[in-house]
């Protein structure tokens, strides 16, 4: 293991899990700090602070949106939540108190070793960067354009920004509620069928026919742009 | 309530011989009482006394012997009192005058009474009907089974109505010749049928056709239809019971499931990466083989539940030794030797027990104590006791933990099925269902389980198992244990002489 290997917290209760894990993703590069408690994932954070976190909702002495929410009070660091819930509720829970994206129990190592690095490189990446451009659609945040396969889309304000944020936090699964509160603003977090009417159109507007490439549903929680 | 002169107008007057001793008794009274009277007034007036015999008469009687009275009377005013006097003759012609007005009066006074004895009569049966149907209404209606409730309804209809017997049937019934049926419908629906004796009078034939049989048939169709949304109360009570248990299971599982076959695919995924050390594959393979026990004791346990809660866990009893089936039962549990320490009495009684179903029991219990333990070894110990009374006595394990213990209101709690002590540090693993299985199955075989805990300083699960005679002796291993007619004696100790045959 490379000594700056990123650190990863890692936050289960169940010994077995974890004791896999460790191995999974020291091979992946990664270099795991487990804690079996939410005590203990707290104290451990706050003596090396790690660069991700992976957390599991069910803890032995509270839960995981707690040591979520715990986690961002000081840190901007990634943080993954491990549902075995299969609880749509709980994954909102655990999103609005900041994670940025779950995977659910049993997972597949790959897709956790695959979200992890995504989460990291977001997290590394900054925040400005008005110009995204992939695969035929190329998104100007300074000037406000959107052009597909270098055709120019006109697209309305409140679809611009819907774009603008989902774009903002690409990769990142982003909530209804969070979606509604950047675009519309925090008294409207709850009118959840305009902004399936305004994804609707977006889509239309900018992705290819079929099944959608950029702007995908996850189904019950939000939306995420993938890239 | 006693009215004074309640005879009069009653719908049921005394006798018509009495009505006819009366009506002379009281025409002979007034004859003499016109005696003193001539004296004040004019004779042909007083005629009017008479209408006092005729009118009590037919208010009491009825009409005709109220008009008999009335003819009675005329012929003795006209034989005693009016001129001459001693004959039936009369002699001045303001007599006949008299005499006929008093006819008259005498006549339509009767027939005002009868009119009126008849409202009363009326209105007498109204009451008894209102009164028959709110108290029809109150049996139908407030019981817990209508069914049950129809006899006695029944025989108060036939009570109220004189009728020697009437039945309410909830079929279709054809009258024949010892029985008049009257169909009981609603709309087009057949609700049931009011059968009464053939010889029934037709006046109340009419009455019950007119009167009570509309009344029963509304009645007894709000108590179909209150039996019917009863029927639907409880069934949906019973079926909310078995959501909320489905739920709960759906929770169990997905939980307990997803966990240990969460670990099991990570550790299988991780033991296919290179640059693994032998010491670390050889710590993944424990990982996949300790989840795939917990998994199988997952499996176990629903299928345990599933049979205990269908009553399909009959026992199958054999002499067991309890030490056996505890050392068993740690077999499975697999883990550290430090994980436990045994004090088991040597040569303890064997009980009279299904061993798997005592396995499964003990597996539970110790499970929840490992689990509950905080890495602190687990104590079993099992010795026998004598029962006071001289029984049989009985065998205790005591499984003991230096957990968290249990707070008293949660002691009994931990045996419902799906219930998990939700205490801090006391971790998630359990289904839930793994004490409420342990008591299951020590029922099953006669025994007892309960808990003793005082917070902060462990739980103690305690087995009491039954002692049964024919082994308080030793050397009772090489007893057979299939002998075909092997019947346990009463499972708690000095209970009662006993059964055998």
């Amino acid at each position: 293991m490379s000594p700056d290997a990123p650190r990863i917290l890692v936050v289960d209760d169940e010994r077995q899990i974890l004791r896999a894990l460790k191995v999974v993703l020291r091979e992946a590069g990664f270099e795991v700090v487990p804690a079996e408690t939410a005590s203990e994932a707290l104290d451990r954070a706050a003596v090396r602070p790690p660069q991700a976190a992976i957390v599991d909702l069910v803890l032995p002495d509270g839960d995981g949106v707690e040591v979520t929410r715990e986690l961002r009070k000081w840190s901007e660091m990634p943080i993954l939540v491990l549902s075995a819930v299969g609880d749509e509720d709980q994954k909102v829970r655990a999103l609005e108190a900041g994670a940025d994206d779950y995977v659910t129990k049993p997972f597949g190592t790959r897709e956790l070793v695959a979200r992890l690095q995504a989460a990291l490189r977001r997290a590394g990446r900054g925040s400005e960067e008005p110009v995204l451009a992939v695969e035929g659609l190329e998104v100007d945040l300074a000037a406000r354009t959107v052009r597909r396969d270098g055709e120019p889309v006109h697209l309305t304000p409140i679809e611009f920004d819907l774009l603008r944020v989902l774009v903002r936090n690409r990769g990142r699964l982003m909530t209804h509620r969070a979606l509604l509160s950047e675009v519309w603003g925090p008294e409207y977090v709850d009118d959840i069928q305009p902004l399936r009417t305004h994804i609707a159109r977006l889509r239309a507007k900018i992705e290819p026919e079929g099944r959608p490439r950029y702007i995908v549903t996850d189904p019950g929680v939000g939306y995420r742009f993938s890239f | 309530m006693p009215r004074p002169f309640g005879f009069l107008l009653s719908p049921d007057p005394p006798p018509k011989r009495v009505g006819v001793v009366v009506a002379v008794a009281l025409v002979g009274a007034c004859t003499l009482i016109v005696y003193p009277l001539k004296q004040i007034a004019p004779v042909v007036s007083l005629g009017v006394v008479y209408l006092l015999a005729v009118l009590l008469v037919s208010a009491t009687w009825g009409a005709w012997l109220g008009l008999a009275t009335a003819l009675l009377s005329a012929l003795a005013f006209n034989f005693f009192h009016l001129p001459p006097v001693g004959n039936l003759t009369i002699s001045d012609s303001s007599n006949w005058v008299a005499l006929v007005a008093f006819v008259v009066a005498a006549g339509l006074a009767s027939s005002v009474a009868e009119v009126t004895r008849g409202r009363a009569r009326e209105a007498e049966e109204r009451r008894r009907e209102a009164d028959l149907a709110a108290e029809m209404a109150r049996l139908l209606l407030r019981g817990n089974s209508l069914r049950e409730a129809l006899p006695t309804a029944a025989a108060r209809l036939a009570h109220a109505l004189e009728l020697p017997s009437a039945a309410i049937e909830l079929e279709a019934v054809e009258g024949d010749e010892r029985h008049v049926a009257f169909a009981l419908r609603e709309g087009a629906s057949r609700l049931g049928t009011l059968v009464v004796p053939a010889g029934t009078p037709e006046r109340d034939l009419r009455r019950l056709q007119e009167r009570v049989v509309p009344a029963l048939e509304a009645l007894l169709s709000a108590a179909l239809e209150r039996e019917g949304l009863q029927g639907e109360v409880v069934e949906t009570a019973a079926l909310r019971r078995a959501d909320v248990v489905k739920t709960a299971l759906l929770r169990a599982v997905s939980h307990d499931l997803r966990s240990p076959l969460t670990a099991i695919a990570t550790a299988g995924e991780a033991l296919s990466l290179d640059g693994l050390e032998p010491q670390e594959r050889w710590e993944l393979a424990g990982v996949i083989l300790e989840e795939t026990r917990r998994l199988a004791r997952l499996v176990d346990n629903l299928l345990d539940l599933s049979r205990l809660q269908a009553g399909a866990a009959e026992p199958r009893r054999e002499w067991t030794s309890i030490e056996e089936v505890v050392r068993a039962a740690l077999d499975e549990l697999g883990g550290r030797e430090s994980e436990w320490t045994l004090s088991i009495d040597r040569e303890l009684p064997l009980v009279l027990a299904d061993p798997t179903q005592l396995e499964r029991a003990i597996v539970n219990v110790l499970e929840n104590a490992r689990r509950h333990s905080g890495g602190h070894p687990v104590s079993v110990r099992a010795r026998a006791v004598r029962s006071i009374g001289g029984g049989e006595g009985k065998l205790i394990v005591r499984v003991v933990d230096r957990g968290p213990g249990i707070p008293p209101a949660q002691l009994e709690r931990v045996f419902e099925p799906f219930y998990r002590a939700g205490t801090a540090g006391g971790g998630h693993r359990g289904s839930g269902l793994g004490l409420a299985i342990a008591r299951g199955f020590t029922e099953a075989n006669g025994g007892e389980l309960h808990v003793e805990s005082l917070p902060g300083q462990g739980a103690t699960f305690v087995f009491e198992l039954p002692l049964v005679s024919a082994q308080a002796e030793p050397g009772w291993d090489e007893r057979p244990a299939d002998a075909p007619d092997e019947r346990p004696a009463q499972p708690r100790a000095g209970a009662g002489p006993d059964r055998e045959a």
